[in-house]
């Protein structure tokens, strides 16, 4: 058995939030979702998040997680690692950041009505 | 209202410009037109907004090059401060998490929602105190994912360190077995990447397992040869008239040394006793429990059953003059039935039943029918997790029913 290890990569934990919504994401075009814009991301001065995908706006909230997560990466070693000991160092999970905050939209989309020009 | 003399929407319906990099390239003027559009008052809102974009790698969790791991306070805080955590576990095992003290089960939990790791995205009480001027922030999703591994705290997969120590135990230097450089062996760092445990865990139960690290290997002493090792001491404190609670080890080392390894002897004496310095000197507190649950253990695996009674007697007899034994002491080790006339008495040691659950109350009801909760209660202590007690055990496991006045049970399903 080769164990992997989880270890936090050099340089220390970045903190990175989880944003919850409901439903799917689905990519316009085929070259699907990398690269491409998700929408734009406000707070209320009272703090509620507020985000315009598309022709929706979300209403959601902000949570403090009680139990975080981690963010494991894959990192499938070349030929060249070793650990301190001189042992080559299997494929391990890198712990790249904790998650303490997420921002939760539950509501239904409420969709952005455009006006269309009257005719004259 | 006319629109046509601003910027265009986006797209509707979906998240999705085909315009590489596009959420690095949105500007304050396309935000504000947005804002317009979806009718929100830009007073209302702080004056910070985050363009979200999915990053050139984006993908899901599914490719399997990332993952989410729900973590409990104490493990994030452990992860925070340096430390690593472990995953174990053979193609043929179900995989745990270990800290360097505790293990845990690894779930994977479905949510039906889509969840996204956004780096570098602040909360509003971040963009509160920030106090820049700063009015646009792009941002790059990392991946998404609709699920993530959840832990369950367990006990941990000790029988195996057992069973692997048992391979080759140790019979003593002069044994011909150590002359064989092919046999057994395991270093501490052999049985990290063997068994499914923490660290920590495994470090107490080479202890409970009266382990010695020998030579950089643990080995565990072959029965016959740790009492062997015993009996040297304690004729040694019976010849010197020494009192149980102050055995010197230096004197222990002088007189035994030519019979015994100086460390095997001292072993002996910090698996049976506590080690206390007194004035400069090292002695050891013989624990008399142990000295006579050992002695029982020698006498009672040479046959199947013995007399209770006359059990009871060549016991007393056999250990060190002025050690009381007490059938208590026995817990885990012998088990009495007080049914049978003779009343008659018999090895069982917890550490040879099996370590699942289900299997460990199948083998105690082929073993005896019907159960005090007394008698049992040694056998199933080590199933115990952190929130269940016995009593839930017995209730989930087996039957109970009232025989002679006393609440017995049994198995809840007829035993093959």
């Amino acid at each position: 058995m080769v164990p992997f290890a989880c270890s936090a990569r050099a340089g220390g934990l970045a903190e990175w939030v989880l944003m919850e919504l409901q439903g799917e994401i689905e990519a316009r075009y085929s070259t699907g979702l990398a690269g491409n814009l998700l929408g734009d991301l406000h707070y209320t001065t009272e703090g509620t998040p507020v985000l315009i995908v598309g022709h929706h706006i979300l209403y959601g909230k902000i949570i403090h997680l009680e139990k975080p997560f981690a963010v494991l990466v894959k990192h499938t070693p070349g030929n060249q690692d070793c650990d301190e000991l001189g042992h080559e160092i299997g494929t391990r999970y890198l712990v790249t950041a904790l998650i303490k905050d997420k921002i939760l939209f539950k509501t239904r989309p409420k969709p952005i009505i455009t006006n269309v020009p009257k005719k004259v | 209202e006319l629109i046509s003399c601003l910027p265009s929407p986006p797209p509707p319906g979906r998240g999705g410009t085909p315009r590489p990099g596009a959420a690095m390239k949105r500007t304050r003027e396309e935000v504000d037109a947005t804002l317009q559009i979806a009718k929100l008052n830009a007073a209302e809102l702080l004056p910070a907004v985050h363009c979200l974009g999915f990053g050139p790698g984006a993908s899901g969790a599914a490719a399997g090059d990332f993952c989410l791991l729900e973590l409990e306070p104490t493990l994030c805080q452990q992860l925070e401060d340096g430390h690593s955590l472990v995953i174990r576990g053979d193609k043929d095992e179900q995989a745990v998490l270990c800290s360097k003290d505790k293990t845990y089960d690894l779930k994977i939990a479905d949510t039906s929602n889509m969840l996204l790791f956004i780096p570098g995205c602040k909360t509003p009480d971040q963009l509160k105190k920030e106090d820049s001027h700063c009015n646009i922030i792009h941002t790059e999703i990392f991946g998404f994912s609709n699920n993530y591994w959840e832990l369950r705290r367990c006990r941990p997969k000790l029988k195996k360190l057992k069973k692997l120590l048992m391979e080759n135990p140790y019979e003593g230097p002069d044994s011909q077995k150590e002359k064989d450089s092919n046999s057994s062996k395991y270093t501490t760092e052999d049985l990290l990447d063997q068994i499914q445990a923490s660290e920590e865990e495994i470090m107490t139960q080479l202890q409970v397992l009266n382990a010695c690290e020998i030579g950089g290997y643990w080995r565990i002493l072959e029965f016959d040869y740790e009492m062997k090792l015993l009996n040297h001491v304690t004729q040694l404190v019976d010849s010197e008239s020494w009192s149980f609670s102050k055995v010197p080890l230096n004197t222990c080392l002088q007189e035994l040394g030519p019979l015994e390894p100086e460390e095997m002897i001292e072993h002996c004496l910090k698996c049976y006793g506590k080690k206390y310095v007194d004035e400069g000197e090292v002695y050891f507190e013989l624990d008399a429990d142990k000295i006579c649950r050992a002695t029982a253990q020698m006498l009672l695996q040479n046959a199947v059953k013995f007399n209770l009674a006359e059990f009871q007697e060549v016991w007393q007899q056999s250990v060190p003059e002025g050690m009381i034994t007490s059938l208590d002491q026995l817990k885990g080790l012998a088990l009495v039935d007080r049914h049978s006339r003779p009343e008659i008495i018999s090895l069982l040691k917890v550490d040879d039943l099996p370590e699942d659950n289900q299997e460990r109350f199948n083998s105690l009801f082929s073993l005896r029918e019907k159960w005090t909760e007394e008698d049992i209660a040694p056998y199933i202590q080590d199933l115990c997790g952190e929130k269940q007690t016995i009593g839930a055990l017995l209730t989930k496991y087996s039957r109970s029913s009232m025989q002679n006045g006393v609440k017995v049970y049994n198995s809840r399903r007829p035993i093959s």
